[in-house]
């Protein structure tokens, strides 16, 4: 027997189901709304603990309140410096790294991936002392490449690198081999080409990461100039008496460049992780 | 049996890196006209970071070879950072720090001894409590700079409405008895969604003592020696201030670890009375809508109040202790002292300030309760949680207190926990 | 001789030369991948394997940070055994997993499937699930301590306008748990979705019309077609989200402070908690051991099971 659905129960099943996504989908923006509620609402109505769901007010002023309080554009110039120059170092160190794991076979292959990826599973916190001393008896204190170094090999990366590279085919290297390409001509030539959408996955999520690290930039940037959005917030957040007004609008402004780059590259992102051999 | 930790050795020697070579070292400082930079790590609000800000300018500008820089820290994180930076061998040269914590410093000797910098009676210019609080083995290691005490907010408009008149004097301060009825008193009515609050949010632990000694207990022996065991007091003060808890007369989400700020519940009108410090005065003033006014803590047994406030240490790391001391004397100089606690709203610590009628911007009726219920403050309390082993000791009370109070361990049960981290931990030095 | 010895030592120069370029030549693809892996495994090395064996010696070591540390050998490790509150916490963790990784693979995968479909406003659907994933834990901490708040937060005050009365979230035991669960879904769902997402797109359609002509339902097609064909994608998901659930820090420590008691403390909490509040670095370094070797057994149980899905090569 054939199992088919008529037409128009089909248009009513995704009906229903459009229905139940947007539903869903309120539910998940509620929080950001929120947050931009609060950000524009009166200074003195935010404990009010009223219901009102709308806007009780649009003081826009407060956003402009917030950037005057504190060096927001400061703390988002360094998060921009750090999280660019991590992604171009994170991104090539992963491609490098996951090739070789990929597409070669060699001595302690599976020992140093093991080791690898599970040591840096470890949450931050344990070994945050010992980082802490090594970064400062480097003299990179207080420095972007004191936040940038320590985070530029990622687990994360080199996996997904791994995981898209097995699947490029290992005669294309061959061929080029037999043509007397040098090592590095290969890897630039012919696998970086087919690595795009792979790299366009890394550049995101890198730049995501970086632009959010908050535990590693708390104790290795002492100047407040030298803070970064997310350090900056948490001051805000650990004073006596929370600017809760300035605080909503800090951490609204210090998403738009992460909802920019997802708007406009989730095709990217979409294609990319379905390019890792996840199939 | 003492190891040092010789990190660079074990950099160069494990990794074969030369990262070992960062300039370290005391390198000798040269003449005094030559260009000094000193950092000062401090958490705080706008008024005090204000208040800091402004001291420095007039610092620098008589001394215009020196530049300090102000390191904002977040409060919660503010000791972690300190510790971490000290291990490193890399803290700022001055760095702020409560009573209770500075002991820690001393001990360990993180913190300089400033004896070398200060006249032999410099001490006797500050009331006794602070000067002891800074001072380990008879030296101090720190200058105090202000203090700060707790009482009791009301909202007027709501406690008129229940028909509850505040005490106006300090010999008619409520007993547990009658606060604890006024509480009551405010639930049945429904005025307000809780009768009061306790700001101790965060970890300030020590803040309970004051309960326990105005109900004549105490952790330790007269002397600090040993522990002080077998009174029933501890337990009576457990069950009384978990009953605050059990019986809806606070909200749940006062307890010590979730960090609810009090104020905002007190400002909002969820609670008509909010026991807290004097620094509230400029957020409530700012935010409360209704009248307002601070009546004296309730009292048992006995009176009592907290000692808080902070002082400022240098650090063993600091390049020029000798300017970082100076600058911190001048700090503290009876001038400086008094702009900084007017301006911020905190009481000072030199007996000179303290009697001479300060004017503070806010609220200055209320300022003088606070000043008034400086006068209860236990000697022995502050012996208590000024020992260099409290921190340690106080992250254990936050333990079994927030258990009785949020997931029903017994009184009993509390005290015994309690007294064994006495022995265990305060004692342990 | 001094002659003889000069033409020796020239000629072992130059065979030293030629066998080095011979010994070149010949492993240059056996070097290669090594120097592939060089500049990562250095930064690796001293920016995670060095401090993690510093840990290992703090770990040894009873220190306060601000001291001089004091060799104890292993007590830390034997006093972790009858630590009740370590394995309250590593209990804590567990259960926050299993709680939160399931259930975010499930909703991820819901998602998935109905946003692959086309429809109208696809895209700002998926941008909006997906929404949360860029936030940070930070700012996801904050804003879920807004919402979540016992007095004043939306939440309640929309409860209670409904009836339904306060919820002290954050404060009694039993639900201060649930709060930061639905938190965490509320980031990880998003995250599932995508990856599902691009799994799907990966599927060719003439599987499921293989399936259709053969009579399959719709449940059947899931059963033997979708579902079969995304294990290796769950696989890594539930990886991923098993390591996620395992560093929750930031979340719970705007949130709750670990508490009410022990009840959200997690064992990262703990750790953090060891090593600041309580300046036991020593043993803050031993729990952390642990935890990294808890780490890398599950690292290579999984890769063996991952060997034998033939997912590598």
């Amino acid at each position: 027997m054939m199992v088919t659905t008529s037409p128009e129960r089909r248009r009513l099943e995704t009906i229903g189901l459009w229905l139940l996504l947007a539903a869903g989908a309120v539910v998940m923006i509620f929080p950001i709304y929120w947050m931009f509620v609060t950000a524009i609402r009166p200074r003195d109505e935010i404990f009010s603990g009223s219901v009102n769901l709308m806007p009780t007010g649009w003081v826009w002023k407060n956003f402009a309140d917030a950037l005057h309080h504190m060096p927001f554009l400061t703390w988002a110039g360094n998060s921009l410096v750090i999280a660019v120059v991590a992604v171009v170092i994170t991104v090539s160190l992963n491609l490098l790294c996951g090739y070789a794991f990929a597409k070669f076979r060699f001595a302690g292959r599976d020992i140093l991936f093991i080791g690898i990826i599970s040591a840096l599973m470890i949450p931050i916190q344990v070994i945050i002392v010992p980082l802490f001393l090594v970064v400062s008896d480097l003299g990179l204190l207080n420095s972007y490449w004191g936040v940038i170094l320590p985070r530029a090999a990622e687990a994360f990366g080199i996996f997904m690198v791994r995981q898209f590279m097995v699947s490029i085919p290992d005669e294309l290297l061959e061929a080029a081999r037999l043509d007397g390409a040098s090592e590095l001509t290969i890897f630039l030539k012919v696998v970086l080409p087919l690595s795009k959408p792979i790299i366009a996955v890394l550049i995101i999520f890198t730049f995501m990461w970086r632009w959010n690290d908050f535990v590693l930039p708390l104790v290795i940037l002492t100047d407040q100039d030298m803070y970064t959005v997310q350090v900056g917030m948490n001051l805000l957040k650990g004073q006596y008496n929370t600017e809760w007004t300035d605080l909503m609008a800090v951490a609204l402004l210090s998403l738009t460049p992460m909802l920019v780059i997802f708007v406009f590259f989730q095709r990217q992102l979409i294609q990319g992780i379905a390019g890792t051999g996840l199939k | 049996m003492t190891r040092t930790f010789d990190r660079r050795t074990i950099l160069k020697t494990g990794l074969g890196v030369s990262a070992g070579l960062a300039v370290s070292g005391r390198v000798s400082r040269g003449l005094a006209q030559s260009p000094v930079k000193l950092t000062m790590a401090v958490w705080g609000g706008k008024a005090e970071l204000d208040a800091y800000n402004q001291v420095i300018t007039k610092y620098q500008a008589v001394h215009p070879n020196v530049s300090i820089r102000l390191d904002v820290l977040p409060s919660g994180q503010f000791y972690q950072q300190i510790d971490t930076k000290l291990a490193g061998r890399q803290a700022p040269d001055l760095f702020r720090a409560t009573y209770q914590q500075v002991g820690r410093y001393a001990m360990s000797k993180a913190a300089v001894d400033l004896s070398q910098y200060i006249d032999p009676n410099y001490g006797a210019a500050f009331t006794p409590a602070v000067w002891s609080a800074v001072t380990y083995q008879g030296k101090p290691y720190a200058l105090p700079h202000h203090t700060d005490t707790f009482a009791l907010f009301y909202n007027a408009d709501l406690l008129d409405k229940a028909g509850v008149a505040v005490p106006t004097s300090l010999d008619q301060a409520w007993t547990w008895d009658q606060f604890t009825k006024v509480a009551r008193l405010l639930k049945e009515k429904s005025i307000g969604s809780y009768p009061f609050a306790m700001g101790w949010s965060a970890n300030a632990v020590h803040r309970w003592m004051i309960f326990l000694y105005q109900h004549g207990g105490r952790l330790l022996s007269e002397d600090l020696k040993s522990p002080q065991g077998g009174s029933p007091a501890l337990v009576e003060t457990i069950a009384w201030t978990q009953s605050w808890f059990k019986d809806g007369l606070v909200p749940p989400s006062t307890s010590l670890k979730t960090a609810e700020p009090t104020q905002n519940l007190f400002a909002n009108g969820t609670i008509p009375m909010m026991l807290n410090g004097n620094w509230q005065i400029p957020f409530v003033d700012q935010q409360a809508k209704f009248k307002w006014g601070v009546t004296y803590l309730p009292r048992d047994v006995a009176m009592a109040d907290d000692m808080g406030g902070t002082c400022m240490a240098v650090s063993r790391d600091s390049k020029n202790p000798d300017i970082a001391a100076d600058f911190l004397k001048f700090l503290v100089n009876e001038e400086n002292m008094r702009e900084y606690v007017s301006s911020a709203q905190f009481l000072p610590v030199r007996t000179s300030l303290v009697g001479s009628g300060l004017r503070f911007p806010l609220r200055s009726d209320e300022m003088k309760v606070f000043i008034e219920q400086t006068k209860t403050i236990p000697e022995h309390l502050v012996g208590t949680v000024i020992m260099p082993t409290w921190g340690k000791f106080a992250s254990k009370l936050t333990d079994e207190l927030d258990l009785a109070f949020t997931s029903g361990q017994s009184p009993e049960q509390t005290a015994k926990n309690i007294e064994a981290h006495v022995k265990g931990i305060l004692l342990s030095a | 001789m001094a002659d003889l010895s000069m033409i020796s030592l020239r000629e072992r120069d130059e065979t030293i030369t030629s066998r080095i370029s011979g010994w070149w030549r010949s492993s240059r693809s056996r070097l290669t991948p090594y120097i592939f892996i060089a500049p990562n495994l250095l930064l690796f090395s001293v920016f995670v394997f060095f401090p993690l064996l510093y840990a290992a010696y703090i770990s040894v070591h009873q220190w306060s940070l601000i001291d001089t540390p004091e060799f104890v050998g292993a007590q830390n490790y034997t006093r972790l055994l009858t630590d009740g509150q370590f394995w309250q916490s590593l209990k804590n963790t567990v259960v926050f997993s299993a709680a939160t990784v399931p259930t975010s693979l499930i909703l991820g995968l819901m998602l998935a499937i109905g946003l692959n479909r086309h429809m109208a406003a696809r895209t700002l659907l998926r941008s909006i699930y997906f929404l949360p994933v860029v936030v940070s834990s930070v700012a996801t901490a904050i804003i879920a301590a807004w919402l979540f708040n016992d007095n004043y937060g939306v939440i309640n005050a929309v409860l209670k306008q409904v009836g339904v009365g306060r919820v002290a979230w954050l404060s009694t035991p039993q639900w201060a748990l649930p709060s930061i669960i639905l938190t965490t879904l509320w980031v990880r769902s998003g995250f599932c979705m995508v990856v599902y997402l691009a799994a799907l797109q990966s599927i060719s359609p003439s599987y499921y019309e293989a399936a259709v002509i053969d009579g399959a339902s719709r449940p059947q097609q899931f059963r033997y077609v979708t579902w079969p064909l995304l294990r290796p994608t769950t696989f890594l998901l539930l990886i991923l989200n098993v390591i996620y659930s395992f560093q929750v820090f930031d979340l719970i420590y705007v949130m709750t402070g670990g508490g009410p008691g022990f009840s959200t403390t997690m064992i990262v909490q703990y750790i953090y908690r060891a090593a600041f509040a309580n300046s036991e670095m020593g043993y803050a370094s031993a729990m952390g051991m642990v935890l990294f070797v808890l780490v890398l057994l599950f690292t290579v149980i999984q890769w063996r099971i991952n060997r034998r899905t033939e997912q590598f090569v």
